[in-house]
């Protein structure tokens, strides 16, 4: 009989015990596994952010539009390669609860700013050449159902037309999709259509666009161009604010409200639970077993290797029901990907979950065995015996 | 029953051989009950700014299709239509108590953050403050009419800097001068910023251009007499609800985060289960002799059965007082803000109300039966013999 085995035998000689311990350093590893992965996902489109993509929205808030002159000022400014703008369409299919992400823009540029985004040479193509065409992405074409070739009208809840109505005719000629090795699965949720075909039918706000992404040389100019665009219409009616797209991801996100903090202490809660439940098991565990210790100390067991069996223990239990908790994370994710996969994206446990989860798993075995292996190590073989 | 009391007596005099334990299964129950109230706490207060919001007479005329007062948009035409209509009550001089308004998305500094937040700044007009129940100037005046001055709600003061009465702040290429505070009890107004609509147009390019008309309903008919007159007014395509249905509508989101908090504490509450049972299964094992001992002198299965039960019901109803006391200690009342359906920062207080706190305790009684059932039974059935053999 090895020491491992001795170590498993140990941990399941109360099988109830044993049973009722991994179930909740599993459900505390379920619990931060899933909620890592979920806040992973809602930052994925920080992490997904360019180091050198700018947007330049109105300063007064992104919401607020800026004038379409403003655009190709933007292009002339020493640094940018590539610049597109977008306006906000506030779209929506069929019913008005059904949102339709649509943007207005400039179809090749648009494609250049975000090289991420991929379609076929030809759908590319027949997308810049034609002007009702509709790019959609592919997960929102999978949602409402929608194939290449598809007449579709998509109504504005903001803009109406100059004859009155509010919703305009496309022909489905492109679908996206976002490049995989983009670091996450980003879904592609959203619709391009052609500037002027929006702005010629406006009945109001024509002329006008909600920001631009520009595309610098490099991250070093960064800074430069941002102020150059910035000062450029500083004191005019419409000034502009420039920040790198990454930071203009997070600025959105926290608007929501301090979920990282959040997450953090429902997952700290959960650890102080079975950090308390497990460590007084074990104690009370090895307290149990004294005279056992006692025995294997008089039968010339040296202390350290008692020392390594009590910690063995311990890191059995972590590491066998973090794992666990880990794996029904991945399996509860599984599940739900079908239902979420059009919002979130394919979600699944990254690497970087597992590696601080097996940080944890050692943090949480090293605080709750280190006690009971000393005092297993320190036995005193007399007093032990004096037990009962 | 005197036998069961004794033994009840007996379990709970012993728990101080057991505290480690009994402290976790304290612990980790109130751990569970806090996680819950915590994400209760958070909702009620949200719908509850939302809720408290919506007037019964009070409509909101938004442009046909637009769902949200963001999207919206009115000629000074329509509003003129509007304003001519049956439904709306009038004051002595016969003029209807109405008011246009348009808000502009700015950006503010959160407290908590020191990032940018976005924040609603309206233009309204005179009878803005008669359609809000409670509206009060807590400090300062009045904005003057045609002056680029504000008057900011309390919770727009609270959790966002530079926004203090007599100060200068600027928004966009427009610098403005705060000269008042307003409080309309804690509702979502208190997450704006006010200014006259006609300031608001000039200086933001709204032309001539509003989002939304606020009336004074006259009476139960005045929605539907309201309602009837934009419907056969060709010149008018209008939605017309009451205050309280539009903010009702908006709250719906919020709904999701709750239940995905609670699902989160019922997933938790199975870990502390587990942890109770542990305690349970210990507490019962320390004392398997004396149980046998009681048994074996006439003490019956059911009086074992019992006083394991309520030593765990015990323990467990502590940790869901602690965990309940420890959310009402630390968060109620406590500030947040969240981005609302208007797109724009919805400052609200945490709120534990007492049926939050009645489901916390019921989770921690569940936690306590059913992580105490298992014990309780082996408690009763301990075999005699083999104890004390």
């Amino acid at each position: 009989m090895n020491d491992l085995t001795l170590m498993w035998k140990n941990l399941f000689r109360k099988k109830t015990r044993a049973i009722l311990l991994l179930i909740s350093i599993m459900i505390a590893f379920f619990i931060y596994a899933a909620l890592f992965t979920m806040n992973g996902a809602l930052n994925a489109g920080v992490q997904s952010a360019k180091a050198n993509r700018l947007v330049t929205v109105n300063s007064i808030n992104f919401t607020v539009s800026l004038p379409f002159a403003y655009y190709n000022r933007v292009k002339s400014v020493e640094g940018v390669v590539d610049a597109a703008h977008a306006s906000w369409f506030g779209g929506y299919y069929k019913e008005p609860v059904n949102q339709f992400q649509t943007f207005a823009t400039d179809p090749e540029a648009y494609l250049n700013v975000y090289p991420e985004l991929i379609t076929s040479p030809e759908e590319r193509a027949a997308f810049i050449n034609t002007r009702d065409c509709l790019a959609v992405g592919r997960e929102l074409a999978t949602m409402n159902q929608i194939s290449l070739g598809d007449r579709i009208p998509v109504m504005s809840n903001i803009f109406s037309k100059q004859d009155g109505s509010r919703s305009w005719e496309f022909e489905v000629c492109a679908i996206m999709d976002y490049e995989p090795e983009t670091g996450r699965d980003v879904p592609a949720n959203f619709a391009l259509m052609h500037y002027d075909y929006y702005n010629e039918a406006l009945a109001f706000n024509r002329d006008m666009l909600g920001w631009i992404v520009i595309l610098t040389e490099d991250v070093s100019v960064n800074d430069a161009v941002s102020r150059t665009i910035d000062e450029m219409f500083a004191n005019s009616p419409y000034e502009t604010e420039t920040s790198t797209e990454a930071a203009f991801g997070e600025a959105f996100l926290s608007q929501l409200g301090n979920i990282g903090l959040m997450l953090s202490l429902v997952v700290g809660a959960a650890f102080v639970t079975i950090l308390m439940i497990v460590g007084t098991t074990m104690v009370l565990a090895i307290n149990e077993r004294i005279k056992e210790i006692a025995v294997f100390k008089t039968l010339g067991f040296p202390a350290p290797r008692i020392f390594r069996m009590v910690m063995g223990e311990s890191l059995l239990l972590c590491f066998f029901g973090g794992f666990l908790g880990i794996a029904a994370a991945q399996g509860a994710i599984t599940l739900i990907n079908p239902v979420m996969k059009n919002v979130l994206g394919e979600l699944s446990i990254s690497w970087d979950a597992m590696g601080y989860g097996a940080l944890l798993m050692l943090g949480l075995s090293l605080i709750t065995g280190l006690l009971p292996a000393f005092s297993a190590m320190n036995v005193r073989i007399v007093t032990a015996f004096g037990k009962h | 029953m005197r036998q069961t009391l004794a033994v009840t007596a007996l379990n709970i005099k012993s728990i101080p051989q057991r505290l480690g334990m009994s402290l976790a299964t304290v612990m980790s129950v109130a751990l569970v009950v806090a996680v819950m109230l915590g994400f209760m706490a958070l909702t009620n207060g949200f719908a509850a700014t939302l809720n408290n919001a919506g007037s019964e007479d009070v409509a909101i005329i938004l442009r046909a299709g637009s769902q949200a007062e963001l999207n919206s948009g009115l000629s000074r035409d329509d509003v003129v239509l509007i304003e001519t209509a049956p439904g709306i009550v009038r004051d002595a001089e016969d003029r209807p108590v109405s008011s246009a308004e348009l808000y502009v998305v700015v950006d503010g500094i959160k407290r908590s953050s020191q990032t940018e937040a976005n924040l609603p700044l309206r233009g309204v007009e005179e009878g803005a403050e008669r359609l809000r129940q409670g509206f009060t100037l807590v400090e300062g005046r009045m904005f003057a009419p045609g002056a680029a001055e504000l008057i900011v709600g309390e919770g727009v003061g609270r959790e966002f800097q530079g926004f203090d009465v007599g100060s200068t702040i600027r928004l966009g290429s427009n610098v403005w001068t705060i000269v008042g505070k307003f409080s309309t009890g804690g509702t979502v107004f208190d997450s704006e910023l006010w200014t006259e609509a006609g300031v608001l147009q000039n200086l933001y390019q709204r032309g001539a251009s509003y989002q939304s008309v606020r009336v004074k309903l006259d009476g139960p008919e005045g929605l539907s007499q309201l309602q009837d007159y934009a419907e056969n007014e060709p010149r008018l395509s209008l939605d017309i609800i009451t205050e309280k249905q539009y903010f009702a509508d908006q709250a719906v989101g919020m709904t999701r985060l709750i239940s995905a908090g609670v699902a989160l504490a019922y997933i938790m509450a199975i870990g502390a289960l587990a942890g109770a049972w542990n305690t349970m299964y210990s507490s019962v094992d320390a004392r398997v002799h004396e149980i046998a001992t009681l048994r074996a002198i006439g003490f019956s299965g059911g009086s074992a059965f019992i006083g394991t039960m309520l030593e765990s019901l015990m323990l467990a109803a502590i940790g869901g007082l602690v965990g309940a006391i420890a959310v009402y200690v630390i968060f109620d009342g406590m500030s947040a803000s969240t981005l609302g359906g208007g797109f724009t920062q919805v400052v609200f207080s945490l709120s534990l109300t007492p049926s939050s706190i009645i489901s916390g305790m019921i989770l921690a009684i569940f936690v306590g039966l059913f992580g105490g059932l298992v014990p309780s039974i082996r408690a009763a059935t301990v075999p005699l013999l083999q104890v004390h053999r």
